[in-house]
This record gives C-alpha cells, structure tokens and sequence, in this order.
C-alpha cells in the first residue's frame, strides 16, 4: 500500500485521467495507451507535469509511445531523468 | 524596431529587400509562387540557421533563427513567401534533425538547408482540420514497407515543394495513433493538387495532396511508430514561434509606416497624428507589437532552455495573430482612402493577417488547449 500512496506519478493519472477511481486500482502493468486512459491533449499535461515536478527538460522526455505505455515505463524513464532520482 | 541586444541574425535577409519586394502588387494579383525570390532567400542563409553544420546548417538557436525570421518579416513586403520560408524551415528540416535516422538527415537534410527542396508537411485532412486525433490517412505496415492511403488538404508550399513529411495514422484514434514518414513529391502514387486560390498570403502556394497507394520503405518513418503526435506537438512548438515572428516583423514595419504617414499627412490644418482618435490607434499598435514581441522571445527562449511551454505557445499564437490583425486594420483606418486601394499595399496586410488566426491550429482550437493544460 505505501508503494501506491508514496507514488506520485500514479497519483497525479488517477486524479487527472480516472476521476473517482481508487489509485490503487492502477496497476504498474497497467497499459495507458491500448485503454486509451491518456488522450492527446491529456498526454501533454502528462509531459508538462513531469518536467515541472522532476525538474527534466522537456528535450530529455522520450517522445516515443513505448515510454507511456505502463505506470512502470514512465518511472523508468523519470528515474533515469531526474536530476534528482525519484 | 530591433532591440540593440538583437541578435545578429536579424539583418541577414536585409540586403536582398529590393529583389524581395519587387513587383509585389503583380504577384498578389496573380497568385503565384514567385520562384525567382527564392534565391536571394537561398544566398541569406535564412534556410541554414537551426541546423547542424553537417548538413550545411549554421548552428543557430531557436531565438537566433525567430530573429531572423523577425527581419524578413520586416524587410519583406511578401507576406506570402515570408510564410514559405518559415514553412521551409520548420516543416522537415526540423523534425528531420530531431527524429530523422542517421541515414535519412543525410540525404535530405542538405537540399533543406540549401534551399534546394522545397518543403512541406501534410496535417490537415479535408473533414478534420485542426481536429488531428481523427486523421483518417492510413500507413499500413508491409514487410519493410508501409502503404499509405488517404489525403490532405490546405499543404503550405505543396504545389512547388520536393519533400513532403505526412502525419498518418498507423494505430487506433488516441495519442499514439499517428506516425510521420518523409516522401519524395515523385513517389508513385502522392498526387499533388491544383493551387487553390486564397484571400491572403497569395504567393504561398497551397494544394491537396492524395496518397493511393503510396509505398514508402520502413527507413522513411520519423521517430518509431505511435510517435506522431509527439513529433508534431515538437514542430508545431516552433512553427507558431518561427511563422509569428515573421508576422512581428512586418507589424513593426507596418507601424513604422503609420507614424511615418500620421506625422505627414495633414488635414484640418495639421497633422493627423495630432488627432486623438488617429494618436490612441497608433499607441494601441504598439502595445500590440510590444506585447506580441514579450510573448515571441518569453516563450521562445522558455522552449529554447528545454522549459515546458505548451500553454506559453498556444498563448503566444493568439496573442501575435490577434495583434497582427488589429494592427492591419488600424493601418486601413489611418491610411483611410489610401489604405483601401490596392497599390498602396496596406489592405493586403489584413487579408494576409487573416490567415494567422486560422493555420498552425486555430485560435479556438488554442483556447481549448490552454482551457485543458489548466483541467478544465
């Protein structure tokens, strides 16, 4: 449980994308694009909260669809982005 | 108009202002592509800035180039071929260096700076204009090919351009739907249509481009596949930067213009810039240049330092196409009689500033954008 409430990136999709949705329903493996929970417009607010909250050049996000597909593939690339680690 | 911090690229398109500006009323009237004003555009450099040395680009900034865009804009009274060239830079060249394979940038990215291929991209479709999620122009993966079915309507420099790049959709409706492939004009199969005539930016040729069958091998595709959308959010970030600047430029020449003839032209005994009514149109001019120039370079060096700037960019287009067409229309009302006839150049300054709250997504289109960075 404390992985699923410590998660911020899983919390700020629930919150945005799956309004009234419990978070913990939200799976790592979960996959964002075939469901299409994250529509386009939702996807650059998705980018634009990254770079603000982890502090990542929007140049050093990946713009390829494999990178959004799961919870896990974003803390991936943000883990390895942030400055600061996740 | 340039501040005196300006980089030194605004002057670059400065000499070739009498083969820029010649005949201008002739090729509005006609509507034609003026080819033989592509090549002093070709010796400036302009095509060169943002890219890479080793495809013959110069290596300059995002805000280096949007600066000189902003010169041509000033320097250049066609409207229509200043729209062309920004299309030139930013329509392939761009994606191509940040998406483009190793292979791919070599190959064309030389005939993009050169000037040499016109380019263009196909976005729009005839039922879907600022509606990009429902592209119904198809790429279906064959081996190591993909064939591509559908069309495109409203292409930027499709009539004269050698390099096309093609948003289609390769995937189910949604964000990861679209991918973008470059094709040469003479792919069997791209048809491109007749020019289509318009109200404003009359020499900036535009046409419909229809795919049947277009087979295009795997190395085309920009990006991997699903990527559309993000390549076209990184290019449409610097369309909107690069096409507005040009449109600052020629609102500060406009302006220039203005005082000039409020401060000579007399009626009543004195000039007409004594007059209040003529004085608050000409002050609420500059506040439009001023402001639509904070919003250019604040939101141009924000994209520049990697910053996110997606609500900054939709604000930037409205305000620079709002001001540009308010100052089109003051210029008319000051010129009064003058402004009307068409040699005098200034009402075809509204009819080409019309076309800016309508292309790169329109305005409303921009609203709903910000209204949804906001959640609303």
């Amino acid at each position: 449980m404390s992985t699923v409430t410590n998660d911020p990136i899983r919390a700020y999709i629930v919150s945005e994308f799956l309004a009234g949705e419990d978070a913990e329903d939200l799976t790592d493996d979960f996959d964002l694009i075939e469901s299409t929970v994250v529509n386009s417009l939702g996807l650059v607010r998705l980018i634009s909260w990254i770079s603000e909250t982890y502090g990542i050049p929007v140049d050093d996000i990946p713009l390829e669809p494999a990178a959004y597909r799961t919870l896990a593939d974003i803390r991936g690339f943000v883990g390895r982005a942030a400055p600061a680690g996740v | 108009m340039a501040a005196e911090k300006a980089p030194d690229t605004y002057g670059i398109t400065a000499p070739y202002a009498d083969e820029l500006n010649d005949d201008i009323t002739h090729w509005d009237r006609v509507g034609e592509f003026p080819h033989d004003k592509w090549k002093p555009l070709q010796r400036s450099g302009l095509f060169t800035l943002p890219f890479a040395p080793e495809y013959g680009g110069a290596g300059r900034t995002l805000t280096e180039t949007m600066a000189a865009l902003e010169g041509l804009g000033h320097t250049s009274r066609d409207a229509g071929l200043n729209f062309s060239a920004s299309t030139q830079i930013v329509s392939v060249g761009i994606p191509l260096q940040a998406f483009g394979s190793e292979d791919l940038r070599g190959r064309y990215l030389p005939q993009v700076t050169s000037g040499e291929a016109i380019t263009a991209h196909a976005i729009t479709e005839p039922s879907h204009g600022s509606d990009v999620m429902n592209i119904r122009t198809t790429a279906v993966r064959e081996g190591d090919e993909y064939v591509l079915n559908g069309g495109k309507m409203f292409i930027t420099n499709a009539p004269v351009a050698g390099l096309f790049l093609l948003y289609v959709r390769t995937g189910k409706p949604g964000a990861f739907g679209l991918s973008t492939f470059l094709a040469e004009r003479d792919t069997p199969g791209l048809t491109v249509g007749e020019p289509l005539e318009t109200m404003g930016l009359r020499t900036s040729p535009i046409s419909e481009v229809t795919l049947e069958d277009v087979r295009l091998p795997v190395g085309n595709r920009l990006g991997s596949e699903g990527a559309g959308f993000l390549i076209m959010d990184y290019v449409m970030k610097r369309e909107v930067l690069f096409s507005f600047a040009v449109n600052l430029g020629e609102m500060a020449h406009r302006l220039k213009r203005v005082v000039e003839h409020a401060t000579t032209r007399q009626q009543f005994g004195s000039a007409i810039g004594k007059n209040q009514a003529v004085a608050h149109k000409i002050a609420d001019m500059r506040i439009a240049v001023e402001t639509a120039r904070k919003w250019l370079y604040d939101t141009g060096l924000k994209v520049e330092q990697g910053k996110d700037a997606s609500l900054d960019v939709a604000a930037t287009k409205i305000v620079v196409s709002e001001a540009n067409q308010l100052t089109a229309r003051h210029a008319i009302q000051i010129f009064g009689a003058r402004g009307y006839l068409t040699g005098t150049g200034i009402e075809r300054e509204l009819r080409n500033a019309t076309a800016g709250s309508i292309y790169s997504g329109t305005n409303e289109i921009q609203r709903n954008c910000i209204a949804a960075l906001m959640g609303l």
